[in-house]
């Protein structure tokens, strides 16, 4: 069957997402082509969704992609300046009631509960890019020991702070809701309050520690 | 001016929402851009009453409010068409310009056909405006209203009014009385194979009742494909997803910014207000456009004129 439309002509690597979203691949490099794209002037794009080895540039309504856009998209990265990127430390406890995945992910993994938390709590994170609710992280940097599939059947109700593993990623529920990753503990971190006048704790590119209480 | 007028909430719709036209440029964020789900009929709604068009109205869907005026008011009405009288026994117009009497009532009952229609008062809906925007965001429960659809006893204060205004008619634009959705292929569109891809562009599918602003769920012949899970990638309205059931969903205005399931398709910007109106049990059928023919296409037009 054909398939108009995957492509701009003569520009590899896009492909259209509606007719309003230009999806790039960023192999690995989401964030730097992200922080090089949020830091120029792109009067046709609403907004810039960055995500997984992707990110979606939103157009405008009626917007032409200019000559200074395709440039953007196109224009090789300089990844030894990477632009200095804010640290969160959040406090945690982990395991027993508010995480009753703990013990089954500990013994997955080969490690006794003490050893699990020890090796989450050291590890550096880098929020990849937020979804699923606002606010809502994907953090990078997970040891490869400690991941661990979403669970087969997800919860109806996940409390809002829950520190929780998908996949390659740790994630932390910004407020209570149903939900599928493995839940290893909670903050008491405010991660979305839309009163707030930057109602959103963490911004793609920042980083994440982790301290068990 | 009327910095104190207010409308009374008599009796709750089924799910009237606070809307403006949205909060883009926070999805990075999580936060999807929302607001009316159809922009252009609340901005003539809005324009029938002497607002700004980016002003706050009421969406509602299915069924609607009874609202009173105890300072009078004006209001226009774009969208589907409800059942509606006023307590002055003057009929309800929609697409024009509505004057009420200090102490009237306009009671809107269910939908005639489609789902959604656009309400704005003069003076414009008077609710903090959270990241931007005043729409109501209910999967987060913040925007709006306190975040919620509108009860019984609310009161909404309304901002100040330039008077005197000019009574204005609209015209819609011309209705499609087909049921096509018109799409351009996804970026997974290649991961589907043959017969799922033609079921996708020639079997009819129907609308599923646990459809919401969220998204459109669809029922009808499920479509197969190699990969389950993808890697998340940014999604928007529009965007036609198709979960390991293979029964697609068709993400909506307050659906979620990333996903990762295989996107085999996305309703084009122009049949938005045509997603706003289905209703559980209607059947849609995707037909292809070009994406430059899709880019190209003229924004439907309104006109707005005088009224006799």
């Amino acid at each position: 069957m054909d398939l108009p439309n995957e492509r701009i002509p003569d520009c590899t690597g896009w492909r259209w997402v509606t007719d309003r979203g230009l999806r790039l691949e960023t192999g690995g490099h989401t964030l730097a082509r992200y922080q090089l794209l949020i830091s120029r002037d792109l009067p046709e794009v609403e907004s810039i969704i960055p995500a997984d080895d992707s990110i979606l540039l939103v157009l405008r309504r009626g917007a032409v992609i200019s000559a200074g856009l395709r440039a953007a998209l196109e224009m090789p990265l300089d990844l030894r300046s990477q632009t200095a990127s804010r640290l969160h430390r959040i406090v945690a406890s982990y395991g027993g009631k508010a995480g009753p995945d703990l013990a089954a992910l500990a013994e997955r993994a080969g490690l006794s509960q003490q050893d699990w938390i020890a090796q989450h709590a050291a590890a550096e994170y880098r929020v990849a890019f937020l979804g699923f609710q606002p606010g809502f992280p994907y953090l990078a940097g997970l040891p490869e020991k400690l991941r661990a599939p979403r669970r087969a059947e997800p919860r109806v109700h996940v409390p809002a702070g829950s520190l929780a593993i998908g996949g390659p990623y740790a994630g932390i529920y910004p407020k209570s809701g149903p939900g599928g990753w493995q839940i290893v503990g909670v903050t008491e971190a405010v991660l979305f309050d839309p009163r707030q006048s930057s109602p959103v704790l963490f911004a793609p590119g920042d980083r994440v520690r982790f301290e068990a209480l | 001016m009327t910095g104190l007028a207010v409308v009374e909430i008599v009796r709750a719709g089924l799910c009237d929402l606070v809307v403006d036209q949205g909060r883009p440029g926070y999805e990075h964020l999580g936060v999807p851009s929302g607001g009316a789900a159809d922009p252009d009929a609340l901005a003539v709604a809005n324009r029938l009453v002497g607002n700004d068009a980016t002003a706050a109205g009421l969406e509602l869907a299915y069924s609607g409010p009874a609202l009173r005026f105890p300072q009078g008011g004006t209001v226009g009405i774009c969208g589907a068409c409800f059942t509606a009288t006023r307590s002055s026994d003057t009929a309800v117009k929609w697409n024009e310009t509505l004057v009420l009497a200090p102490g009237e009532i306009l009671d809107l009952g269910a939908a005639r056909e489609g789902c959604r229609c656009w309400l704005a008062i003069g003076g414009g809906l008077e609710v903090p405006v959270v990241m931007d925007s005043r729409s109501t965001f209910l999967p987060a429960g913040f925007g709006g209203l306190q975040g919620r659809g509108l009860r019984h006893g609310d009161v909404l204060r309304l901002g100040e009014t330039a008077d005197p205004k000019r009574l204005l008619r609209a015209t819609p634009p011309a209705e499609l009385n087909d049921n096509c959705l018109r799409v351009v292929a996804g970026p997974q569109a290649g991961l589907f194979d043959d017969a799922g891809l033609a079921a996708f562009f020639s079997e009819p599918y129907r609308v599923a009742s646990a459809s919401d602003r969220r998204g459109l769920r669809l029922n009808g012949t499920a479509l197969s494909r190699a990969t389950t899970e993808l890697p998340s990638q940014g999604v928007l309205p529009g965007a036609v997803q198709v979960p390991p059931n293979g029964q697609p969903i068709i993400l909506g205005w307050d659906g979620p910014v990333t996903g990762g399931y295989p996107v085999i398709a996305g309703v084009i910007r122009a049949d938005w207000p045509r997603l706003a109106q289905l209703r559980p049990g209607d059947e849609v059928r995707f037909v292809t456009i070009e994406l430059e023919a899709a880019r190209a296409l003229a924004d439907a037009e309104w006109k707005i004129g005088g009224r006799a």
